[in-house]
């Protein structure tokens, strides 16, 4: 199950318990992701990174992510261990739209944290919904 | 996909959108208008270019993202590509559009030169904040002339001009076109 979103460009939403521990690792993947983007092996220009990446002594989470073309970050926590490649592509892509949604509120001031409701119900769903398709 | 809007509405928001800016808000104060209006511009195009950019792969260098502004972008905003880029290598781009359409509806009289340049800023603000959030901080400013005896008589030529500080090899740059 998903245990935490997180958003991070120039601004990050989080919906999580267990906050702290959430947010460590969530900084931590963030550094596998700038390491990656500095060092290309120019595989391709694609639009998704996934990566299995820390897995923690006590508890096992695997943290997926995602790069946009306006750098913006989205961080995926799970403690799924058999979480399939097109589901967490699937999720990425929802939440995308969801977040391009997001951001074209001009109400939304860039670089601050999302409070729209819309998006958190929004993204709850996809949450929901995450890996319960058979497509 | 998405909610669309008739484009004579847009037209008119730009309309009144200048026009407020220029007659009420900032009476007497054409700096200031544009200003507001240009910035106005940014905060959009910052936005339109998370939405366009959402299906696409990365862009692998800067030039990908130029020739991004130049063809989907200013399709998605203009119904069209851009007729002609041309760059000096140094930072500085100039896109050409021989037939503008925010500006299809506008009279050509002489004396409303000062006046039409008014109705640039909001989409050099536009292009300004696309690029910008693709990370590349640039300077943009446009020109628009009439081409004479052309195939579209009565349609205005925009120059767009753009430098990315970034992109130029000059250490002392401060983004001065």
């Amino acid at each position: 199950m998903i245990v935490c979103v997180a958003v991070v460009g120039h601004q990050s939403f989080t919906e999580a318990d267990d906050a702290l521990k959430l947010h460590h690792i969530v900084h931590c993947s963030l550094d596998v992701v700038d390491e990656r983007v500095n060092n290309p092996k120019k595989s391709g220009p694609t639009l998704n990174e996934t990566f299995l990446g820390l897995l923690y002594p006590t508890e096992n989470y695997k943290v997926y992510g995602y790069l946009t073309n306006t750098k913006v970050k989205f961080i995926l926590v799970t403690t799924d261990l058999d979480v399939r490649d097109v589901d967490v592509r699937n999720f990425f892509r929802r939440f995308h739209a969801a977040y391009v949604d997001a951001v074209s509120n001009p109400f939304h001031v860039p670089g601050k944290k999302i409070t729209s409701r819309t998006f958190a119900e929004r993204v709850s769903n996809i949450v929901k919904s995450f890996g319960l398709s058979s497509t | 996909m998405g909610r669309e809007v008739s484009e004579s509405c847009i037209d008119s928001l730009l309309t009144e959108m200048v026009s407020s800016y220029c007659n009420r808000f900032y009476a007497n104060k054409p700096e200031l208008a544009a200003r507001r209006i240009e910035a106005i511009g940014y905060q959009v195009g910052h936005q339109l270019s998370e939405r366009y950019t959402m299906e696409r792969p990365r862009f692998s260098d800067h030039l990908e993202a130029i020739k991004f502004i130049c063809k989907d972008f200013w399709s998605e905003l203009f119904k069209k590509q851009i007729d002609n880029l041309k760059t000096n290598h140094r930072g500085t781009f100039v896109l050409q559009d021989n037939r503008f359409r925010w500006l299809a509806r506008m009279s050509a009289e002489s004396k409303a030169a000062q006046a039409m340049s008014m109705y640039l800023y909001f989409p050099c603000g536009i292009i300004r904040g696309a690029l910008s959030n693709l990370g590349i901080p640039c300077a943009v400013s446009a020109d628009i002339s009439n081409l004479p005896a052309c195939e579209y008589p009565e349609s205005y030529v925009l120059c767009v001009v753009m430098h990315a500080c970034s992109l130029c090899s000059n250490g002392h740059c401060h983004g001065q076109l």
